[in-house]
């Protein structure tokens, strides 16, 4: 094959345009710190980076969740423990009581059950930010109110459960709602005699809508003087039927008999009936503490979890899409060398001619 | 025998190496002139007079200027020529699409997409909330944003395409007509006559046009016995003797350039050369990237609305969208006929394309262009409406069965993208009819929606539909821009080739200098000893 001029110039023309692209392909990738510009730079390798990215940025984001529910559940937390405290101080007010006291001491019993009941309601209606947490879904409503009309406590809360997700497929509801937290309903076989063999009935039912237990407890036969009927469907109406029956009076004020022995009769009927559904109470406040304990330590794991996975993910990340430094600065030098090469011997040959030779 | 035919050798001597030094010179001169091919002048010893003891020969002539040259290297040129025409133009165009699409240049719509189900999770852990849901349309018009951006640059990146189409043809008509022109001078040149006489650099020029052109678009060619060279482009001739017929482009209904030659559509026989590549790198845009982002979008439009259509905002209202809804576009090829649509249940609608044809008897037919299925038909009565996968037509007037319709969901929907509520308090984040601020249940659905599968994307998720149009734009890029390495290689080879039978060495060339010069110089020393030999007869 014979050689021309041309044939010479386009061959080193091409051979530098070759090494040229090279170095400024290696240059971009040390000043950008990437080994993938673009996605025909490695196909499979951008896709995976946008998979990765992805999934970091899901993680962070459930992160963020978890933050928001452990936030939520830690004061829901703080509350039901003063909830299950102040049922405790009621049990022992309760069994205090028991003993035949006088008029002073069953005036302070009563306005130290008063003061628990009160202070139950305003646990019931703690806020986080500008949402009542006992609330359900009904965020913007108190958990609990009193009504003068019926002289209960009314739930006007529901029994939402504000979802929020912690992993792909997996939720976990951030709050308690307030018909769980002081809603309760009986537990095993109710008594159905007092300690005096008074006859008792506890009945019970639970509405499906807002999932609050109205209980009702019967004493007495029907027909009797001392017969007496009450309900309660919370932690609040109890403390109020208590904080009443040691004033000897009903829950609206009243006297619950005109004949003075019957009345006392009646209300010491009373305080004896509510040991069990207080004692159920209590129980279903630990219930709660335990459950939002369990949350905790699963949100805990998944905290974990995520961390780990997105170290992995970021590492991964940074293998596919970083350049590595110190081969790509290799690879430069090496470039460079041929580069440097290349313009010597292209030098040394274009100047060569046999027209210089000639006289 | 006389000493006069001594000069007259001595004098032919002198006159070919004058000759030779000349193309020579010529060669020297057009070292770097792209397709010069180099001329040689064919010496051959002149016609022998008989004498009485045998034949005398006449000293030299210069029977021919040949110029090294081989025919079938340069065609293969031409081949290659077009090759290289078509990867360079799918490298250019696929290079500007894939920064559309650039992920790692933080483009694209994969972040701004995360972004904005992470909003929804932010509203899903705060119902309530008025920063939440405020910074959940901030991120719904981000992602507006930046669909919007990305559709526009493909529809300019489409636009300058087209431009560059209409830019080639004028470039192609204008080489065509100076291959006409050529073909005149090469005939007159070469005469009608059995003469040897070669038009060498007119010949030159034409094979330049031709490598030229071949980078434009692809043609067949071959040489008539006059010399003259016919072009055709798409089985239709470009340039056949001294006439030329004008290539032409026409906008069709999709709004792209159609090429026309000789009043007949060969869009679809030019594969090759940059015009090839330019038809080509179009329509896999129009029909993968572009169409593959408004399905996406049109998805993401349709499941959120079904979504947020049936959840409570703070405000208790509900059935809002929250993007614009989802429209039907049409496409009326009917004179006689109107057409209306409408989308009676959003669940139900494909997005797919239809086409709606009518038979001879009256009946219409309506086709998912994607599936091929016939998905309904049935008598034609103006006015009925007619629905089919959520969608209700109505054809109203006249019609033929030349007449159709066609029916996207997805032509205007990055269009008509944009965030619908405007009023955080509407922001359906609530699943039950009774104003509950926390009832985060659609919220929720809606933020785990980027988890799920969607059918009318083929089961996959919403971001691997979507990585799956950046790998699609990366490979395509990736093998374009190998195969204009290949075909780069491949031309230089050749011109290599072809350089090595028709280029000029200066080294060859100041050899022959020397060589010729000693011809003359030995042809004027024989009319000098002629001359002598003379001058010693005249002085007898």
């Amino acid at each position: 094959m014979s050689i021309s001029s041309f044939t010479i110039l386009n061959q080193l023309t091409q051979s530098l345009q070759r090494t040229m692209d090279e170095y400024a392909k290696l240059n971009s990738q040390l000043a950008s710190g990437k080994r993938i510009e673009k996605p025909s730079d490695d196909v499979i390798g951008m896709t995976k980076a946008i998979d990765y990215t992805v999934s970091i940025s899901e993680n962070e984001q459930f992160k963020r969740n978890i933050d928001e529910v452990n936030f939520n559940l830690e004061y829901t937390s703080t509350a039901m423990n003063s909830v299950s405290d102040s049922l405790l101080k009621l049990k022992e007010l309760l069994s205090n009581a028991g003993n035949a006291q006088s008029q002073e001491n069953m005036s302070f019993y009563a306005q130290q059950a008063g003061e628990w009941r009160d202070y139950l309601l305003s646990l019931s209606n703690s806020m986080v930010g500008n949402r009542y947490i006992f609330s359900g879904f009904n965020t913007d409503q108190k958990s609990f109110v009193y009504n003068p009309v019926t002289s209960h406590f009314d739930y006007q809360g529901d029994s939402g459960e504000i979802n929020v997700s912690l992993d792909k497929g997996a939720e976990i509801p951030m709050n308690i709602q307030g018909s769980k937290a002081y809603s309760f309903s009986l537990i095993g076989l109710a008594p159905t005699e007092l300690s005096d063999g008074t006859p008792v009935n506890y009945t019970q039912s639970t509405d499906p809508a807002t999932g609050t237990t109205t209980i009702t407890v019967e004493i007495g036969n029907a027909g009797d003087p001392d017969h007496d009927i009450f309900t309660l469907s919370n932690t609040m109406d109890l403390a109020h039927i208590m904080s009443c029956a040691y004033e000897y009076k009903n829950i609206d004020g009243s006297d619950l008999n005109a004949d003075a022995a019957v009345n006392e009769e009646m209300a010491l009927h009373r305080l004896s009936a509510l040991s069990k559904p207080l004692d159920d109470a209590y129980t279903q406040a630990l219930n709660v503490q335990a459950e939002i304990g369990t949350r905790q330590v699963g949100i805990n794991d998944q905290t974990t979890r995520l961390d780990k996975n997105n170290l992995n993910l970021e590492n991964a990340l940074s293998k596919t899409e970083d350049a590595d430094m110190d081969n790509t600065i290799t690879e430069l030098l090496k470039v460079q060398t041929a580069l440097q090469v290349l313009r010597e011997s292209a030098s040394l040959i274009l100047s060569e001619s046999l027209l210089d030779f000639l006289k | 025998l006389s000493l006069s035919g001594l000069f007259n050798i001595g004098k032919s001597a002198l006159f070919a190496s004058q000759t030779a030094l000349s193309v020579i010179g010529h060669n020297i001169a057009n070292v770097n002139t792209p397709s010069f091919s180099r001329q040689e002048a064919v010496l051959s010893s002149a016609t022998s007079t008989t004498i009485r003891n045998g034949l005398l020969g006449g000293g030299v002539i210069v029977s021919d200027i040949k110029r090294d040259y081989d025919s079938f290297i340069q065609s293969q040129l031409l081949g290659q020529y077009q090759n290289y025409g078509r990867s360079s133009s799918l490298n250019e165009t696929f290079s500007q699409i894939e920064q559309i699409f650039n992920e790692a240049g933080d483009m694209g719509l994969a972040i701004p997409l995360m972004d904005y189900f992470n909003a929804w999770h932010d509203v899903s852990t705060n119902p309530e909330g008025q920063a939440q849901r405020t910074v959940l349309l901030q991120k719904a018009s981000a992602l507006v944003l930046n669909a919007k951006q990305m559709e526009q640059g493909i529809l300019d990146n489409l636009r300058n395409t087209n431009g560059e189409i209409s830019d080639i043809v004028e470039r192609v008509n204008s080489i065509a007509s100076k291959i006409a022109e050529l073909n005149v001078k090469i005939v007159q040149t070469q005469g009608s006559s059995l003469s040897s006489v070669n038009a060498n650099d007119l010949r030159d020029q034409r094979d330049s046009l031709l490598n030229d052109l071949a980078n434009l678009v692809e043609f067949t060619s071959y040489e008539n016995k006059d010399g003259s060279v016919t072009v055709s482009v798409g089985m239709r001739n470009l340039v056949s003797e001294d006439n030329t017929n004008t290539l032409s482009t026409r906008t069709n209904e999709n709004g792209d350039k159609d090429l026309y030659l000789d009043g007949v559509s060969i869009t679809s026989q030019i594969q090759r050369g940059q015009l090839g590549g330019l038809i080509s790198v179009r329509d896999h845009v129009e029909s993968n990237s572009l169409k593959g982002l408004r399905k996406l979008v049109a998805s993401i439009t349709k499941e959120i609305n079904i979504l947020h259509t049936a959840g409570y905002g703070l405000d208790g209202t509900t059935g809002n969208d929250f993007f614009n809804p989802l429209q039907i576009s049409l496409r009326d090829f009917s004179p006689g006929a109107d057409i209306t649509a409408s989308i009676t249940n959003l669940s139900q609608v494909t997005l797919n394309e239809y086409s709606v044809t009518f038979d001879s008897l009256n009946n219409y037919h309506v086709i998912n262009n994607d599936t091929g299925v016939e998905v309904t038909s049935g008598a034609y009565v103006s006015g009925n409406p007619i629905t089919f996968d959520g969608i209700q037509i109505t054809i109203t007037g006249a019609i033929t069965s030349a007449d159709s319709f066609s029916i996207s969901p997805l032509t205007d929907a990055i269009k008509n993208f944009g965030v619908a509520v405007s009023d955080y308090q509407k922001i359906a984040a609530a699943g039950s009819d009774i104003t509950l601020p926390g009832d985060n249940t659609i919220a929720l659905s809606i933020a785990q929606l980027s988890d799920n599968t969607i059918a009318d994307l083929g089961n996959s998720t919403f971001m691997s539909f979507y990585s799956g149009l950046v790998s699609d734009v990366g490979s395509m890029n990736k093998a374009a821009s190998d195969s204009l390495k290949f075909d780069n290689n491949l031309l230089s080879e050749m011109n290599n080739m072809r350089e090595s039978i028709s280029g000029v060495s200066l080294d060859e060339e100041a050899t022959n200098l020397i060589r010729f010069q000693r011809l003359f110089e030995a042809g004027a020393r024989l009319i000098t000893v002629t001359d002598e030999l003379l001058q010693t007869i005249l002085k007898l």
